[in-house]
């Protein structure tokens, strides 16, 4: 009889499971484009560390990520125990007076504590402290839920002092199993899938950060317009989502008051697949307006503990956009520069042959360079970053380090790539690789990280693999065994670019420099691999004339560096420098006297050189 | 509406030129092309008013092989059809002047019966500013110079023309017409990717002038002007500076 | 005999004519020169010109004429010149001739050669036949000698401010001044012009300003900005500003010059204390003249003036304003 009725529940409920769960892998399956498999040994030991061990989860929220980790592993070691119990209720095979079983349930107390303490921590948090990246309302859902993993705790812990063969144990065991089997029921359309899915999708992700694939002409792709063209990885992704807030709590859009958030972007694309409206607009899901508010910082892919990647979405439904003429006004004023002139301002090619004169650099010769100085577009025409490449220049020179320059240089594409016109990127990338290959560098280095990106991870999926390294990490690793400076030490803030930090991961050679040659390094809030964007890029650097909500991103960033009292900020990215120094102007202007409107600013390559007993004096010798 | 615009391929507008042995025209080899920035706003025009009015925009162009970038680059961006006219005069490299062109490409474009074609000002090699003038003529057709805006109500055409000293005026002529667009009217639109693979499959019609060219221009000789664009940094006292650049301002560069 | 088309609107006569007339007496070194005045109502204008040392002045009087339409000037101008025949046409290079000159030119089936900057090679019989023309190509980076090429007459124009209308010699006494009879169908003019007008000021729109000054943090404070609009009262010009003067709301939005702003290209640019970053620089860098007074030596503004200062903006710009009251010598 009460097996019977187990089964009853049994199916009902694991039917109920099945039907969601084939949903939405039915809207997976359907979905364009391939799961990328590439790298098995990094994604293995990536799997290892942040899914198993819940490193990730940890290192960004200690005490919840611990919390979190006691449950999932209790959840683990439950596993075994559900399946016994379900096998006796449904009355195949009764395993639960073997000797074993009795072993592995004394084994799982500790677990079951663990996960008791864990469930209680998370619901206070989620209920009284109500930390704003959850939400302004508390989840019913998730009330609910942990109210299930309590009681099938406390239901597994009563189940020692209750004997199964009277009325208590028996209402024991069948409340437990009916929590079983409704928790089964209530995962799929919630966010508790994640439980099924974010081992799947963290293993999926790609061990690159911010990777978006080629579009491929041929076969006349053009982006993602309508919900039908979001790729496998992508509803994926919008089904894994747990909603806990940590893209968008690290969103420098959203930090700046924007409309734009990673998390309601993944749960929007959630809603529509749900819904079945397959030829909507992603426009219109999205808010188009919200899709350009994006700099690429990458900073909520790399937070998500679930592998969800938010990037190849964002710019994919930019690309939709824009191949469809719908680029905002600034964008295709833009586009036109890089078509006309092949770099991002429009400026004439000779006034990148006058800095190259004037600066006497020589034409990369394989024969007789080290390596290849790619200047950039803002090291072509930016006078002011030409200072810092000038410094550069200085460094390698002391240093007797041979290098040279392209003779024709074109913008690297990374602003077209990132803005989603793919055409106008894969342009300059063909044209670049060309003259690349032509002459033939083995190691290309540069002191803008959105180059270091391009060149060296975009332009590879086009057979270009070459050494790209960012001028500080070539610096600090040249200037290694020099002596430290002995000047008296000056409080320096250094901003790590996102491109730098975030995505090559390069954080510690910069403060190498700054702290051998008198930097007294304050950190500001957001720093590391995990900086605050200057608002540049994605296109944004060009975008201050719309109508925005809430502040500028650089507005932002700059108070978070001048909170830290230094008086100096260092950077190591051309936007950067213009962006916050943008950002002191406006500052200095709007609130004179404030803190912060006497800072000064300084690339970290003219820091160095300044500082440096060969490269400032101005007899050392030129290569 | 059926409208044509005209356009010239020309060197890259931030390109130092480089003169040839000749020294009478630039060296083609070294350059690299574009559409004259005049005709791109031509052009914009005239897909605006296609948006606005249905029909068709015909782009035509008069030069060597390497002109097809140009017409490609118009069909990416939402012209119907091309018509190049090559060969003849326009087959090597070399300037070609206004007569000879406006004379090929009216040719071209009788038979087409366009109701508006539209052109820029003049082109940023040459600049004599002429050829949409003299097509005009040749085509028999009222025109407008330096057009800022264009109020099409076909058969009504208005629109406004810039004078000197920041005036303006309002023409009116009836269709058939001749336009020559002025810079900076509009937002030149990018060149979509869907543009660009639809352009793939549009027609360009090669079109050969039948008369042999009377040359009404040659150019002797091509040469740098005297003056460097250095910064000319005047010195002195503040009053004494302030004094002697007013009146370059005034004598040499004459913009007051 | 070198024939010059005057200009004139609503009886006021156009200055250029002037340089015309230096132009063509240069070209005409001695031989006759006739000076001729389309319109309707024209004879004061006729009686001013009568005052160069000229041949003779015609006016070229008809209702059809005024206002000015391409239709109605080719068609009278050519009749005036298969009367007249010169052997060279000169015009300043204005607005209405860029309209018509071409225009006349194909009705002649004849040479056009515009915007000339001086001639060279002058024959000794002064029929203008076989000389150069001088004029820039590739936006001023080069210059060109052209010969016009078949029969006479030649129609050139003469770039503004190239030939000096001082230099025109002036007549012991007037020349005379007699009507030239032309057939104008006015029904075959097509354009129907409307009254010319300039914009309404109500919305700043710098991308059409001629004259722009510009002021950046060079100007410290809001309190010192007059000094600024009094400098661009002066020279006729709109006031513009970098992006840190109207974030702190000194001057408006619409008066913002950069990359998030407005772009320009105007005749003239001054930029008063502004150091020149590329999103400025990209907003203005079309400009034809640009001047910068900039107290840092090594702004980047520098790089793309064409004429500048390196001082304090705050004695140099009053003095400026004084030197721009009293008049050209």
């Amino acid at each position: 009889m009460q097996t019977l009725a187990f089964w009853v529940l049994f199916v009902a409920f694991v039917g109920a499971f099945a039907a969601q769960v084939a949903t939405r892998v039915r809207l997976i399956a359907a979905a364009p484009g391939q799961f990328a498999l590439d790298g098995f040994p990094g994604r293995l030991q990536r799997f290892v560390v942040d899914v198993v061990l819940q490193v990730r989860t940890i290192r960004e929220r200690p005490i919840v990520g611990v919390a979190h980790a006691f449950v999932f592993w209790g959840f683990l070691a439950f596993g075994g125990y559900t399946l016994v119990e379900c096998l006796s209720g449904l009355g195949i095979v009764d395993l639960t007076g073997t000797r074993w079983f009795w072993a592995y349930r004394i084994i799982l107390i500790p677990f079951a504590t663990a996960v008791l303490g864990g469930i209680l921590l998370l619901v206070v948090r989620r209920a009284v402290v109500r930390p704003s990246s959850l939400g302004t309302t508390v989840s019913v859902e998730s009330i609910v839920i942990a109210l299930f993993i309590a009681t099938l705790m406390v239901t597994f812990l009563l189940g020692f002092n209750l004997d199964e063969d009277t009325i208590a144990g028996q209402v024991n065991w069948w409340v437990h199993m009916a929590v079983i089997l409704a928790f089964l029921a209530l995962i799929p359309a919630s966010k508790h899938l994640h439980l099924l899915l974010s081992p799947v999708t963290v293993f999926l992700k790609s061990l690159e950060l911010g990777r978006v694939p080629n579009l491929d002409f041929e076969k006349e792709e053009v982006g993602l317009e309508t919900v039908k063209d979001l790729p496998k990885k992508t509803v994926l992704d919008a089904f894994t989502c747990v909603e806990c807030g940590r893209c968008e709590v690290n969103c420098p859009a959203f930090g700046a008051g924007k409309e734009l958030n990673p998390k309601t972007l993944i749960l929007q694309a959630q809603e529509a697949l749900l819904a079945g409206d397959k030829d909507r607009k992603l426009g219109a899901v999205f808010s188009e307006k919200v899709l350009w508010q994006c700099t690429t910082c990458g900073a909520c892919e790399n937070q998500c503990p679930v592998g969800i990647e938010h990037t190849p979405m964002i710019i994919g439904a930019r690309r939709g956009l824009v191949s469809n003429g719908e680029a905002p006004e600034y964008l295709g004023a833009m586009y036109n520069h890089l078509d006309r002139r092949k770099n991002i301002w429009g400026l004439g090619y000779d006034q990148r042959q006058k800095f190259v004169t004037s600066a006497t650099l020589e034409t990369f010769d394989p024969a007789k360079h080290d390596v290849l100085v790619w200047l950039g577009c803002a090291g072509a025409f930016e006078a002011d970053f030409q200072k810092s490449l000038r410094s550069l220049f200085d460094i390698l020179r002391a240093k007797r380090v041979r290098f040279g320059v392209l003779s024709k240089e074109q913008c690297t594409g990374d602003v077209a790539k990132r803005t989603g016109n793919e055409y106008m990127f894969q342009e300059l990338a063909q044209a670049n690789i060309e003259e690349l290959k032509a002459a033939g560098p083995k190691k290309i280095l540069t002191s803008c990280p959105h180059c270091v990106k391009t060149i060296g991870e975009d332009y590879r999926r086009f057979g270009y693999d070459v050494e790209v390294v960012h001028s500080s990490v070539f610096v600090a690793e040249l200037l290694r065994g020099d002596a430290a400076s002995t000047a008296a030490p000056e409080s320096v803030t250094f901003h790590d670019p996102c491109y730098l930090g975030r995505y090559a991961g390069k954080v510690d050679e910069p403060r190498e420099l700054l702290s051998k040659f008198g930097g007294d390094v304050r950190e500001p809030e957001r720093n590391r691999d995990n900086p605050f964007c200057c608002g540049a890029g994605g296109g944004l650097l060009f975008a201050d004339k719309e109508e925005e909500p809430g502040s500028r991103i650089s507005d932002v960033r700059f108070k978070q560096l001048t909170a830290t009292g230094a008086e100096t900020v260092v950077t190591a990215c051309p936007f950067c420098s213009i962006m916050l120094k943008g950002a002191a102007q406006t500052s200095a202007t709007s609130s004179p006297g404030s803190p912060g409107s006497n800072v000064q600013f300084v690339d970290l390559m003219t820091f160095v050189r300044d500082r440096h007993a060969i490269a400032k004096s101005p007899d050392h010798p030129i290569s | 509406m059926k409208i044509a615009v005209c356009l010239k391929q020309v060197p890259t507008r931030d390109w130092q030129p480089r003169l040839d042995d000749a020294k009478t025209w630039v060296r083609e080899q070294d350059a690299t092309f574009e559409m004259n920035e005049p005709d791109a706003y031509a052009l914009e025009e005239g897909l605006r008013l296609k948006e606005q009015h249905g029909g068709e925009v015909v782009v035509c162009s008069a030069g060597p092989a390497r002109v097809a970038q140009v017409l490609r680059e118009a069909l990416a961006r939402g012209a119907d059809r091309a018509i190049h006219v090559e060969g003849g005069p326009f087959a090597g490299a070399g300037s070609t002047d206004a007569f000879v062109v406006a004379t090929a490409l009216a040719e071209a474009m009788t038979s087409e019966q366009f109701d508006l074609v539209l052109t820029g000002l003049q082109s940023d090699d040459q600049g004599f500013g002429q050829t949409g003038v003299v097509l005009a003529e040749k085509l028999g057709l009222p025109h407008a110079t330096i057009v800022m805006e264009v109020q099409a109500t076909p058969p009504a055409l208005r629109v406004k023309r810039e004078l000197e000293g920041g005036w303006f005026q309002w023409v009116s002529m009836p269709l058939p017409a001749v336009l020559t667009i002025q810079s900076g009217i509009n937002q030149l639109r990018y060149a979509t990717l869907k543009g660009i693979m639809a352009a793939k499959k549009k027609e360009i019609r090669s079109v050969a002038p039948s008369a042999a060219p009377v040359v009404k221009i040659t150019i002797a000789s091509l040469y740098a002007p005297e003056k460097t664009k250095k910064t000319h940094l005047v010195e002195g006292a503040p009053a004494a500076a302030a004094k002697e650049l007013v009146r370059l301002l005034r004598e040499e560069a004459r913009v007051i | 005999m070198i024939l010059v088309v005057a200009e004139q609107r609503g009886g006021k006569l156009n200055r250029a004519t002037w340089e015309s007339i230096a132009a063509a007496q240069q070209l005409a070194a001695g031989q006759p020169v006739t000076v001729a005045v389309v319109g309707a109502g024209v004879a004061s204008v006729a009686a001013e010109l009568a005052a160069a040392q000229v041949q003779e002045v015609v006016t070229i009087d008809a209702p059809a004429l005024d206002p000015y339409t391409p239709d109605g000037f080719t068609a009278a101008l050519a009749q005036a010149i298969d009367e007249l025949a010169p052997s060279t046409v000169i015009l300043p290079h204005t607005y209405q001739t860029r309209d018509f000159a071409p225009k006349l030119a194909a009705r002649l089936d004849r040479a056009l050669v515009t915007d000339v900057t001086a001639i060279k090679g002058l024959r000794a019989e002064g029929s203008g036949l076989g000389v150069v023309f001088v004029r820039p190509m590739f936006q001023g980076k080069l210059t060109a000698d052209v010969v016009p090429q078949g029969p006479a007459p030649h129609v050139i124009t003469t770039q503004i401010g190239s030939f000096r209308a001082d230099q025109v010699v002036r007549g012991s006494a007037a020349a005379p001044v007699r009507a030239l009879t032309v057939t104008i169908d006015a029904a075959s003019i097509r354009q129907k012009p409307e009254a010319p007008f300039q914009e309404a000021r109500q919305a700043v729109d710098l991308s059409q300003a001629e004259r722009i000054v510009s002021v950046g943090r060079g100007i410290k404070e809001q309190g010192k900005l007059p000094l600024a609009q009094q400098l661009a009262d002066a020279l006729h010009a709109e006031l513009a500003a970098s992006r840190p003067i109207c974030d702190a709301g000194w001057l408006p939005m619409e008066r913002q010059v950069g990359s998030s702003g407005q772009t320009v290209a105007p005749k003239l640019y001054l930029a008063l204390g502004i150091s020149g970053a590329i999103q400025h620089l990209v907003g203005m860098k079309g400009s034809q003249t640009i001047v910068a007074i900039n107290k840092d030596p090594d702004a980047p503004i520098f790089e793309v003036a064409a004429y500048g200062i390196v001082g304090d903006l705050f004695d140099i710009v009053p003095a400026m304003i004084e030197a721009l009251k009293s008049p050209t010598s």
